[in-house]
């Protein structure tokens, strides 16, 4: 069943997306992306402009999009044909009709969407593409047949699969986040103006992540590997109990604790899943309080589980060693950590906030500096009832006069070479090679 | 459309004459039921008293309370009009699915109690019964929820220990086990149980550790089942469930989807060590199903025509599919062939979309206070259900009230109101209970056992329920 699929997106790659779309007689769905890609586009010459402007440094020695494409050639997938695939199902064009009347409303979900729909370097879009190269990398066992391989990318029809539901249940997460809370209580929930787009939005949020959830439950049985079923949804549990960590404002974003919360010295060292039993749950209680593993713990369960686990499950499907699995674990968690670490110090890395950013109030930059100057939390305790009320410019500055940019660097450095480290395990291939440019690119970003 | 025919198996003849026999069988035992405190069997020669119980004990079980299942067993209740029976045969002669019947308004609009009818009555029909005496009998009235009591009893505690050592997260933990309070029917798991155990029966297995698997699997659908209630409720921005506030009026919109997905991935980790292929194919089946449903209520424009259809294949994917899927997993572990394994996967079918059916009827006849939810709830949320849907043929005025879906002020009540006018409700009841009978002929292909009785059983309970 999967190889047939296999098939049709094979000529589906032969045409262009527009064409394809256009014989699936979805206009609605045209119109609306290409709505989307105008916005974009403006968006981005605008945020290219000052980007030139700001940095004009030199041109870096790994360039990010060329070690993308060029290990999207490795493996012979195209990043877009994920996308789609299943914005071609009926569900979805439903979904995309839907989604039209909230164009111009001010739900998070049309966000989500933007931010799906383009492949900036902000967002890691990659993950299906890291699976398959790992995959790559640590090659199968001597004893799969010929017709469970694709040749000419040198990895297993199944890998293809599970990289493919990597991606739906990554999706599926992001879309579910951006539900908005309406609880009568809060803010969303009074403003009648609002109400409905919203409450709209919700069920199409909802819906759509449910259908990413439930299709990738279908391929994942369809593996017919039921370690990899146990592992794969240990991630989606992961997934949903990192959005119960610490305090939260009325929307859930995450608040950081209060200095001095935890009585008890927290453990100075890594916490990690029980590798033999993946229904116990991260044991986050024992690092809180201690900004490093305390970061570490939240972005495990947020990004480095999935990414991870299904390198893992990857090898798995190959017939691999115990100890290659785990190996490909570290390796995609590390990558998942060194990525994020990367991504919290962005907003720092210019001298004043750019108009309309904020950054998370758990990112390391955050967490460090509460740590050397816990006095910064009577900022940040402006944001219990909703996170917009902080004055980010001013917790902005107050960062970047510690050290807790140059920590989180640190951090990001740490992270990469474990995930470099963990490399050499894995034969010099050119995946390997494509993998550790990925990773050099991604630290000069 | 699968889902239309109740099952291609049985040419339509055989079935009608069934269908004719069940019911002279239920007028039976209802009128029996009925006079049980005042006669004796003997005053009834005309019964065929050696089919129907000889002991007048059995009958004490109906007085039981079924684990909220409240069949209707006060005397005043039980009574067969010939009304209604005569209208039931009507509908039969007509087109066999649930024609028009204009004869004879004398149903009393919102409750289907039966009146009282005369002994004539059923002499007039018991005839009719010794003519056909093979029928679906039970002469042993079996409470599918007793002969379950090991698996069931404990069957919530064990559904909240196990999301319980999933997190770490205490308000997670709190969140996914709102819904697994023991207040529910239990519908699903004491379905799955019992098509579990005659199957074993059928197949002469009686392995502990095949059961326990097979108690995962019913685990499993009632994590489901909760899972989309969840979802669902952030979605309908509903109040109240069950009697209680529901969950998206207690806790955040965003940790209550997020404690949606918590809860099929613990299921899914279960199902998953139970290490079938076979199985998860099968179980993973729900949820495609369970949101292709959702997307089929989202909306869409179809004719007069297909709307009928449209309404039982979104049924079938939102209520059915769970049922009949988790019964076919239970023969697929229990590794019966695949004959059996269908009759599993029918007769959940079957029952889930007489259970859905009748629960659309109840939307329009029951109270607040007994369904734990406001009444013509699904009117307000814009669906066009059963009810409305053969309304619609005496009352074509509701043809653009459901195609806005109940938008416009007073489309609510007007569309309340003529569905209780026209026979709307009655035709419901009775396309619920040609599936609840094609469900009891499925049962009957099974090896008889008190769990293939008690399959006989829920298909009385669920076409029965006041809840």
């Amino acid at each position: 069943m999967y190889r047939a699929s296999g098939l049709i997106m094979q000529q589906v790659r032969q045409r262009t997306p527009i064409q394809a779309m256009a014989n699936k007689a979805a206009p609605a769905l045209i119109t609306f992306t290409w709505r989307l890609q105008q916005q974009q586009r403006g968006t981005a010459t605008s945020s290219m402009s000052t980007s030139t402007k700001q940095t004009a440094t030199p041109p870096p020695r790994h360039d990010w999009n060329r070690a993308v494409s060029e290990a999207e050639r490795i493996v012979g997938y195209p990043t877009s044909f994920l996308s789609l695939r299943w914005l071609l199902s009926d569900e979805i064009a439903n979904v995309a009709l839907h989604l039209r009347k909230l164009v111009g409303s001010a739900h998070p979900l049309m966000k989500t969407a933007k931010h799906l729909l383009y492949n900036g370097k902000n967002t890691m879009q990659a993950w299906g593409l890291i699976v398959l190269l790992v995959s790559k990398a640590a090659g199968h066992a001597a004893n799969i047949p010929d017709v469970e391989q694709d040749k000419s990318a040198g990895v297993l029809h199944s890998q293809r699969a599970l990289a493919e539901v990597t991606e739906m249940i990554r999706i599926s997460h992001l879309v579910h986040n951006s539900v908005v809370n309406l609880q009568s209580s809060t803010q969303a929930g009074q403003d009648a103006g609002t109400y409905d787009d919203m409450s709209f939005g919700n069920k199409i949020g909802l819906l759509t992540g449910d259908y990413l959830l439930g299709h990738s439950s279908a391929e994942l049985a369809n593996l017919r590997n039921q370690e990899v079923v146990e592992l794969i949804s240990s991630a989606v549990r992961d997934f949903s109990e990192s959005e119960f960590i610490g305090e939260r404002d009325e929307q859930n974003n995450p608040l950081p604790y209060k200095p001095g919360t935890f009585q008890m010295p927290s453990l100075n060292v890594g916490v990690d899943f029980n590798e033999h039993d993946v229904m116990a749950p991260m044991p986050i209680a024992q690092v809180l309080g201690n900004p490093e593993q305390e970061w570490e713990c939240r972005n495990i369960l947020n990004a480095g589980s999935l990414l991870g686990k299904s390198c893992q499950a990857s090898l798995k499907l190959a017939g691999q060693s115990e100890t290659m699995q785990r190996q490909a674990y570290r390796f995609g968690k590390h990558l998942a950590l060194a990525w994020q670490a990367c991504l919290d110090a962005e907003p720092f890395q210019c001298p004043t906030l750019p108009l309309d950013v904020t950054f998370s109030l758990v990112s390391a930059p955050v967490l460090f500096h509460l740590e050397h100057d816990p006095s910064l939390y009577a900022q940040l305790e402006k944001g219990k009832q909703s996170v917009e009320n902080i004055d980010y410019d001013k917790v902005h500055k107050a960062i970047l006069a510690g050290p807790a940019l140059a920590k989180t660097k640190a951090l990001q450095r740490k992270h990469t070479e474990a995930a470099l480290s963990v490399l050499q395990h894995f034969p010099a291939t050119d995946a390997r090679q494509a993998l550790e440019n990925i990773i050099l690119a991604m630290q000069d970003l | 459309m699968a889902c239309l025919s109740t099952s291609g198996r049985v040419a339509y003849g055989t079935r009608r004459q069934q269908t004719h026999k069940f019911l002279c069988q239920l007028f039976l035992n209802h009128s029996l039921r009925g006079h049980r405190h005042s006669s004796s069997l003997s005053t009834t020669p005309g019964f065929g008293t050696h089919r129907l119980s000889p002991q007048p004990l059995h009958f004490g079980f109906l007085s039981r309370r079924f684990h909220g299942l409240n069949i209707n067993s006060g005397p005043a209740a039980v009574h067969m009009s010939k009304d209604y029976f005569d209208l039931l045969q009507n509908s039969h002669s007509a087109n066999g699915s649930c024609g028009h019947n204009s004869r004879r308004s004398s149903h009393r609009s919102n409750n289907l109690q039966y009146s009282q009818c005369s002994k004539t009555n059923y002499r007039q029909h018991s005839s009719v019964h010794t003519q056909q005496p093979a029928g679906p009998v039970r002469e042993i009235q079996i409470d599918p929820y007793i002969i379950l009591d090991d698996e069931l009893k404990y069957f919530y505690d064990d559904v909240r220990d196990l999301l319980q050592s999933g997190t770490s997260q205490s308000e997670l933990d709190t969140i996914a086990c709102y819904y697994f309070d023991g207040q529910g029917k239990a519908l699903r798991p004491m379905v799955t149980m019992l098509m579990a155990k005659a199957i074993n029966y059928h197949l002469n297995n009686d392995s502990h550790q095949l059961v326990h698997k097979q108690r995962q699997i019913a685990l499993f659908s009632e994590m489901v089942h909760s899972a989309s209630l969840v979802h669902d409720d952030v979605i309908d921005q509903s109040d109240f469930r069950r009697g209680k506030p529901s969950v998206n009026a207690l806790w955040n919109h965003k940790k209550v989807t997020m404690a949606g997905d918590y809860i099929l991935s613990i299921a899914s980790i279960m199902i998953a060590r139970l290490r079938s292929d076979d199985v998860t194919i099968v179980l993973s089946q729900i949820l495609t199903d369970l949101v292709q449903g959702e997307f089929m209520q989202l909306g869409s424009r179809e004719t007069e025509n297909e709307r009928f259809a449209h309404y039982l294949t979104k049924t079938y994917r939102k209520t059915a599919s769970l049922i009949a899927n988790a019964l076919k997993a239970t023969a697929v572990i229990a590794q019966a062939d695949e004959n059996v394994a269908e009759v599993a996967f029918q007769y959940g079918r079957n029952i889930g979309l007489a259970f859905q059916l009748v629960d659309d009827m109840l939307d329009f006849v029951s109270s607040t206070e007994t369904m734990g939810k406001p009444t013509a709830a699904d009117l307000k949320l814009g669906l066009a259900t059963a009810p409305v849907l053969f309304a619609c043929e005496k009352y074509p005025e509701l043809n653009p009230m459901v195609m806005r879906r109940f938008s416009e002020p007073g489309d609510v009540e007007r569309a309340f109101e003529l569905v209780h006018k026209s026979h709307g409700l009655e035709q419901t009841r009775f396309l619920a209970k040609k599936h609840c009978n094609e469900a009891i002929r499925l049962a009957q292909e099974l090896t008889e056992s008190p769990y293939q009785k008690g399959l006989q059983v829920v298909a009385d309970l669920v076409i029965n329920r006041m809840k």
